[in-house]
């Protein structure tokens, strides 16, 4: 099968399609991704797994001063693979986290100061104003496109990804790839940003998986029979009390009431005898 | 840690959704500014339709959410898109939602299709909408989609009232016409109030796109199988090729 995107399977888009794309591009509001206004360049590595390293392209919007969202690209193409995303929070807000929820994130200080992070096509005096704050920030990344294996579609479950932290970590030719295709030379950047300070308090322990690889598993979960119970009787009591809004009058709130009784009985009717709720511990080892 | 697991009580919401942080700087803005005239970002010109739907957690039906996803195609059998939980200039992004042709879904393992979710009855009877577009515009790229099969994984559960993104992702399902499938009358009549429409009228407009001739029964896996996914993230040793961290 013929295909416009080089990696992606599907037939190329057909004119009819890109129109209407045309058309609803136009009209519609499109706020939270116009909040998007940095595009920065970075590298991850499977948190599990060093030997894997991706280049990261990042376009980021600040929620407030101390909190970004990423949308994560394979590259900075126009047809360019949707791979993850990352979230950028300030040490004072990463302080506040539950120290299970702190191995999750890791530093910028390294990636910050040896260069390997930039904005593509921003001068560096303007680029280490930011990176001045990047430095001091911790990251939470996942990505649900595993590129590097060569999948053409987004297959299994996502991935934590964690950041370089010291030299020796990051394969030469990832680094040479970028310092060839933007013409700039990351050993230079990184004496411009030797003034440059990490985290006020140091980088904490428990960041970067605390030191340990983390590694995502699938588990077949049960919805609780208790939940069923209760919405059941919840959904009975809105309906009831809100029969008189419904657009449809009388008759469409009984229907509505109908197919709710018939929904919790015929699920109540599939299971096989109640089952406890599981909880899920801490991380488990 | 799982993704099924209880929010922490040391975050747990006053009431405002947005993440706790001090305002963004001047300098912040006017950098933000100078990189936006400076850099391309492509990608992201790319997103070409915005569409409002709803969603549930696949290890707790009974937690549904409205989402807003801003869509870019890559060819005519795969979309990626970013999911956001309003379409406010604070949207917060709480995940991303692949988007692939029941051709292409034929094609997949079995364990991968598990994870996957069906369109046709989530846009047949209006709850997806391309919000401001007209009727016969958005017609032709629905009947598309009303073929196609979804993955989406949730990052930042807002419906608990974490005020940071916490936790392993989720797994998400969509509408469907039984049981915790049904989408719920409040979250809908908010959404239609929001936007002035009815998603009732929407679903008699719809009523002769064309039905997929049949559902990969591995799709919606809880409809067969009575139960859903969650992650767990669990404590290993790195595989190094130097010393971490």
């Amino acid at each position: 099968m013929s295909s416009t995107h080089p990696e992606v399977p599907g037939e190329p888009t057909k004119t009819g399609t890109a129109f209407l794309e045309t058309a609803t591009a136009t009209i519609q509001s499109f706020a939270p991704i116009n909040q998007i206004h940095q595009h920065l360049c970075a590298f991850h590595f499977y948190s599990y797994d060093m030997t894997r390293q991706v280049e990261a392209h990042h376009y980021c919007a600040h929620q407030n001063e101390e909190m970004r969202q990423c949308l994560i690209y394979d590259s900075p193409d126009a047809d360019a693979r949707l791979i993850g995303l990352e979230y950028v929070i300030s040490e004072p807000l990463f302080l506040t986290l539950p120290d299970d929820e702190k191995r999750l994130w890791h530093s910028h200080e390294y990636e910050v100061k040896s260069g390997l992070l930039f904005m593509p096509g921003v001068p560096g005096s303007i680029e280490r104003q930011d990176m001045e704050k990047l430095a001091k920030t911790y990251g939470k990344v996942f990505h649900f496109w595993q590129v590097d294996r060569r999948d053409n579609l987004p297959l299994g479950i996502p991935q934590v990804m964690m950041a370089f932290t010291r030299d020796g970590q990051i394969y030469e030719d990832l680094v040479k790839g970028v310092e060839n295709r933007y013409g700039i030379s990351v050993a230079k950047e990184r004496e411009n940003r030797a003034y440059i300070s990490g985290p006020t308090h140091g980088i904490h322990p428990l960041a970067n998986g605390g030191a340990k690889g983390l590694k995502t598993e699938l588990r077949e979960d049960m919805t609780p029979l208790t939940h069923l119970h209760h919405q059941y009787f919840k959904l009975l009591s809105t309906v009831e009390s809100g029969s008189h809004r419904s657009s449809g009058g009388i008759g469409r709130s009984s229907e509505i009431r109908q197919i709710r009784m018939l929904d919790v009985s015929s699920t109540m009717s599939s299971s096989r005898g109640r089952r406890k709720f599981r909880s899920s511990g801490g991380i488990g080892h | 840690m799982a993704s099924s697991e209880k929010s922490s009580s040391a975050l747990a919401t006053d009431g405002d959704p947005r993440p706790p942080g001090q305002p963004m700087t001047v300098e912040q803005h006017v950098l933000d500014k100078g990189a936006q005239i400076l850099q391309s970002l492509k990608p992201v010109k790319k997103m070409s339709q915005h569409a409002c739907t709803f969603a549930s957690y696949s290890h707790d039906m009974t937690r549904q959410i409205e989402t807003h996803h801003y869509i870019t195609r890559l060819n005519q059998d795969f979309l990626q898109c970013a999911v956001y939980d309003t379409d406010h200039v604070h949207g917060r992004l709480i995940g991303i939602e692949y988007i692939i042709s029941d051709r292409i879904f034929e094609d997949l393992p079995p364990d991968e299709q598990k994870l996957w979710h069906s369109h046709a009855y989530e846009i047949k009877s209006g709850l997806w909408v391309n919000p401001r577009v007209p009727g016969i515009i958005e017609k032709p790229e629905l009947e598309n989609l009303v073929k196609t099969y979804g993955k989406f994984w949730c990052t930042w559960q807002v419906d608990r009232g974490d005020k940071l993104p916490l936790g392993a992702p989720s797994l998400m399902m969509s509408p469907q016409p039984v049981n915790l499938g049904q989408v719920s009358p409040e979250l809908l009549h908010a959404r239609d109030r929001k936007y002035n429409i009815s998603t009732e009228a929407l679903r008699a407009s719809r009523v002769e796109f064309p039905e997929p001739e049949w559902i990969n029964p591995q799709a919606d896996y809880w409809k067969q199988h009575g139960k859903g996914f969650a992650i767990d993230i669990k404590l290993t040793d790195m595989i190094l090729r130097a010393p971490f961290p």
